[in-house]
């Protein structure tokens, strides 16, 4: 205790008052209604905070409430002991058998194969062309619209030089040019930070795709090389394919989950 | 010199409040209006001030956290030791650490998001990116929980724990636990520090003060040390090491020769002897405690040699004492500060900055000029000796305390103030001085100068009886006047005293002025009775004259000339009616007199100028009535209407009070209820 604990120190010296303990029960009881009165004046955006978190509150305390009651429930005994002597030839039977791990990898390559194309998002609005490109006026006068800039995130390569402003058709704005990609690998339902190597399909045209424009939908190539992901044959795969999830140019951030 | 007040840091929000703090500042400290009408410039600019704004309130937040909580690579070794011991310096770096991470974090964030929202080409699209904006940062804040929470537990401790400098003179006790390191504090300081017979009741360093050769020490208590290595010891026991090993002071060793404390003198010595290297370059003293149970020279002899040799190795002092009987406890604080006072002179003396002072100062010792020795002169008024000094000694006047605990306490005994009376004698000072002598009450004769007053009276009267004496030596002053003269003057000073009271009386300056036409000429102000005709007629009777005639001439003066052009024809003919009537006036008022002269001259000039040959036109306030009578009633009406006048509000001022406003109390409430809108 330093020495400034004034309140620790008071209380040790002259006690408590007589009805201390009175008060705290009373208050605690009375907060019930409390709680009440002020759930039911509010209103707007504080009442759904307000819902919400008591929401969390209360199912967290039902679940406390079913862990204490688990020791009173009958459970099902699961793993009973067959009956009878096993055999000894029988014996290591138990266990993965080497047929269904071999199974197991067909039926990845068969799922790898067949399923290329079945992606987590199958279907998207498509992107009419006026909505994606605005048409940049140029010319002394300003007279002339026959340049394009996309007002979409896009991806554009490492090597990528802009052309003469005589033949610059399309300009992809470098304020809304992405990098990173935020991969979610489905099945480890974890997410993680990845270089985009490559724009391979945009469903809403071949020219988006050529582009690099990205769009809820988009398939991506991304460096998976830091997940250390190992193919069928031993070789560490790098560059892997993933689907654009959410609009980049309304989240600012690009989400895609890893096709697997 | 920086001074270690940890008090003035802020309290740290945990994350959701910070978090409510943010977002609540951005909401009410920025626009909230945009309409997609808007041009798009203006538009972003919108979205982009409110991006701004909550990543500057959040580094604003942050950075004043950053900069509230001391580095420990900054503050004085003692300090930074102590929080490593108390908060972990690694635990403590690495929230600081990672409150800059999240900081910096936000800043690009926002700096990412606003350049997206440059490109924005819609109200929705740039309101999508604001939202994910603020989400990010909130979501970067939450993260932030742990820290934060650490972050307020430290600050809380921080500004609880004494304000000690670790630089100022300092008296540092140390031992083993209960030895009576804090019963020696609470004796000379008023630091009121918990004692118990247990060990490590002090569980954190105290500070306390106290005051000698004019001069503020600081006393600091320390929790007791356990001999045994360094890395055995825990928190409490290395907040005395840091205290120990970081301050420069005037260490105390206090060894209970009792061995009530729960170890022996043997153990006591090991522990010295195990930190003494914590004691290099500091003035150390052993303090043999708890004498009144065990004696210093009663004690066995091979435990005195040990303990005394602890003092030899140390080549430091011994003391006894006892904080029980109060014995040795100032000559132990006052040895200690001796020692470290010497020092620090000495090192002051020794330093460089001396040198400056120095070349200042110049030392004159005059020659005696005779063998006689001039002492200090000690008046001895009471015959007492001070009672700092005397600790144990007999003599020491009983103080104010003492006695109420010897007379039953607080409530029973009351100070006698009557010790304190300055009286011209002093075995007055108790005598018992009745309330009532002779029912008569002494209180109401007793008067505190009343010999003063006594003697002042005196001295008057004499001098009275000396002038009356000369007077009756010389002659009696006479008047030169008649009785009947003096009557007059008598008369005439009468009057003059009353126009004064009268003049007193009415010539306040707090009246509105009324103009002569309204409040009218009053014939004699002093005195209006003596031209009532009642009155007139009475005192012409009483005198023997006519009065019939000079009350009509009034009557006549009072309502103005007449218009009969006859009379004034027949002017001439009664020339000596008014010469009769002159003399008949001549019983009036001097103001009367000049009236009458003055209208008299009036008439003889509108006599010698020519007749009016056209009606006048009626006074304007008489307009438009019909006869006299109606005249007459509308004349009285004014005149009740101005009888109030003075001062108060008249008809004009009528206001009347509103109750109840229409507007405010009629009609549907579409905001707020009826009581509070």
């Amino acid at each position: 205790m330093p020495q400034h604990e004034h309140m620790e120190r008071h209380a040790k010296l002259h006690g408590r008052r007589f009805d201390a303990e009175e008060r705290e029960r009373k208050k605690e009881a009375r907060m019930v209604h409390k709680r009440s009165e002020f759930a039911q004046k509010v209103h707007g955006i504080r009442a759904k905070l307000y819902q919400k978190k008591r929401f969390k509150e209360k199912a967290t305390m039902r679940k406390t409430i079913a862990m204490h009651n688990e020791r009173n429930n009958k459970h099902a005994d699961d793993d009973a002991v067959a009956d009878g002597a096993v055999p000894a030839y029988l014996l290591d039977r138990q266990g993965v058998s080497r047929a269904k791990v071999l199974s197991n990898t067909i039926k990845q390559k068969r799922k790898e194969k067949a399923g290329k194309w079945e992606v987590p998002i199958p279907k998207v609005k498509p992107v009419a062309d006026d909505e994606m490109f605005k048409v940049m006026r140029t010319g002394k006068k300003q007279n002339k619209a026959w340049k394009r800039v996309v007002t979409k995130c896009t991806f554009v390569g490492d090597s990528f030089t802009r052309k003469a402003p005589k033949y610059e058709r399309f300009i992809r704005p470098s304020g809304l040019r992405m990098r990173k990609a935020n991969v979610t690998h489905p099945e480890l339902k974890t997410t993680f930070q990845l270089d985009i190597l490559g724009v391979k399909k945009n469903p809403s045209s071949q020219i988006y795709t050529n582009l690099g424009v990205l769009t809820k939908g988009t398939i991506l190539e991304v460096n998976v090389s830091e997940l250390g992901l190992v193919t069928t044959t031993g070789k560490v795969a790098w560059g892997k394919m993933a689907q654009v999830t959410n609009n980049p140019e309304l989240d600012g951030c690009v989400n895609a989950v890893l096709l697997v | 010199m920086p001074v270690y007040n940890f008090k003035g840091m802020k309290p740290v929000p945990t994350a959701p409040e910070l978090v409510d703090i943010v977002l609540m500042r951005t909401q009410r400290r920025t626009p909230t209006v945009v309409h997609p009408g808007y041009k798009i410039t203006r538009i972003r600019s919108f979205y982009m001030r409110k991006i701004k704004f909550t990543q500057q309130t959040i580094s604003e937040r942050l950075s004043g956290m950053l900069t509230d909580f001391p580095r420990l690579n900054d503050i004085h070794p003692f300090y930074a030791d102590l929080c490593n011991t108390l908060y972990d310096r690694d635990h403590y770096k690495l929230a600081l650490g990672q409150i800059n991470t999240a900081r910096s974090l936000v800043d690009s964030i926002a700096r990412d998001m606003i350049r997206m929202v440059k490109y924005g080409d819609s109200l929705y699209r740039c309101k999508c990116l604001k939202r994910a904006a603020l989400g990010r940062m909130c979501t970067v804040l939450k993260r932030q929980k742990a820290s934060l929470a650490y972050l307020e537990e430290v600050r809380k401790h921080l500004s609880r724990l004494p304000a000690l400098d670790p630089n100022t003179r300092t008296l540092l006790m140390c031992g083993l636990p209960n030895v009576g390191k804090s019963s020696f504090m609470n004796k000379i300081t008023r630091g009121n520090v918990d004692v118990q017979p247990y060990a490590f009741t002090t569980k954190s360093l105290f500070v306390g003060h106290c005051d000698y050769k004019y001069l503020r020490w600081q006393v600091i208590d320390t929790p007791g040390i356990l001999d045994h290595p360094l890395e055995e010891r825990n928190t409490i026991e290395m907040q005395a090491i840091i205290a120990l090993a970081h301050l420069t002071c005037s260490v105390l060793y206090f060894v209970d020769i009792s061995e009530q404390c729960g170890y022996t003198i043997d153990q006591q010595c090991s522990l010295f002897r195990s930190i003494k290297p914590l004691f290099a370059n500091k003035q150390l003293i052993v303090v043999v405690n708890k004498v009144d149970q065990q004696p210093w020279e009663s004690l066995e002899e091979a435990k005195r040699a040990m303990v005394q040799g602890l003092a030899d190795d140390a080549n430091c002092s011994l003391m006894t004492m006892s904080n029980l009987s109060e014995h040795g406890v100032s000559d132990v604080k006052a040895a200690a500060c001796d020692k470290l006072l010497a020092t620090r002179v000495d090192a002051r003396v020794s330093g460089k900055k001396i040198e400056g002072v120095m070349n200042r100062l110049q030392v004159f010792n005059p020659a005696p000029r005779d063998g006689v020795t001039r002492g200090a002169f000690i008046p001895d008024s009471d015959g007492v000796t001070d009672g700092d000094v005397d600790m144990d000694g007999g003599n020491i006047r009983k103080t104010a305390r003492e006695l109420m605990w010897e007379g039953g306490g607080p409530g029973v005994w009351a100070p006698d103030y009557r010790d304190q009376y300055d009286l011209a004698d002093d075995s007055w000072k108790f005598d018992k001085i009745p309330e009532i002598i002779d029912g008569k009450n002494i209180a109401d004769f007793v008067d505190a100068d009343i010999l003063d007053r006594l003697e002042a009276l005196e001295r008057e009267e004499e001098q009275l009886v000396a002038e009356s004496d000369a007077a009756r030596m010389g002659e009696e002053p006479e008047s030169d006047l008649e009785s009947e003269e003096e009557a007059a003057v008598e008369a005439i000073r009468a009057r003059k005293k009353i126009i004064k009271e009268k003049k007193l009386a009415t010539n306040t300056q707090n009246k509105p002025m009324l103009p002569l036409s309204i409040r009218g000429k009053s014939k004699d102000k002093h005195d209006a009775g003596t031209l009532l005709a009642t009155e007139i007629r009475k005192t012409m009777d009483s005198i023997g004259v006519d009065s019939s005639k000079m009350l009509e001439r009034g009557r006549l003066l009072e309502r103005g000339r007449k218009r009969e052009r006859s009379l004034s024809r027949s002017r001439r003919g009664a020339d000596d009616e008014d010469a009769a009537m002159d003399v008949d006036v001549s019983g009036l008022s001097k103001a009367a007199l000049k009236k009458i002269k003055k209208e008299k001259g009036e008439k003889a000039r509108r006599d010698l100028s020519q007749a009016r040959s056209h009606s006048r036109p009626r006074e304007p306030s008489q307009m438009g009535l019909k006869d006299s009578e109606s005249v007459k009633s509308a004349q009285k009406l004014d005149r009740l209407g101005r009888k109030g006048w003075m001062g108060a509000s008249g008809e004009g001022d009528t206001r009347k009070s509103v109750h109840l406003v229409k507007w405010m109390n009629t009609g549907k409430k579409r905001n707020g209820t009826h009581y509070q809108r």
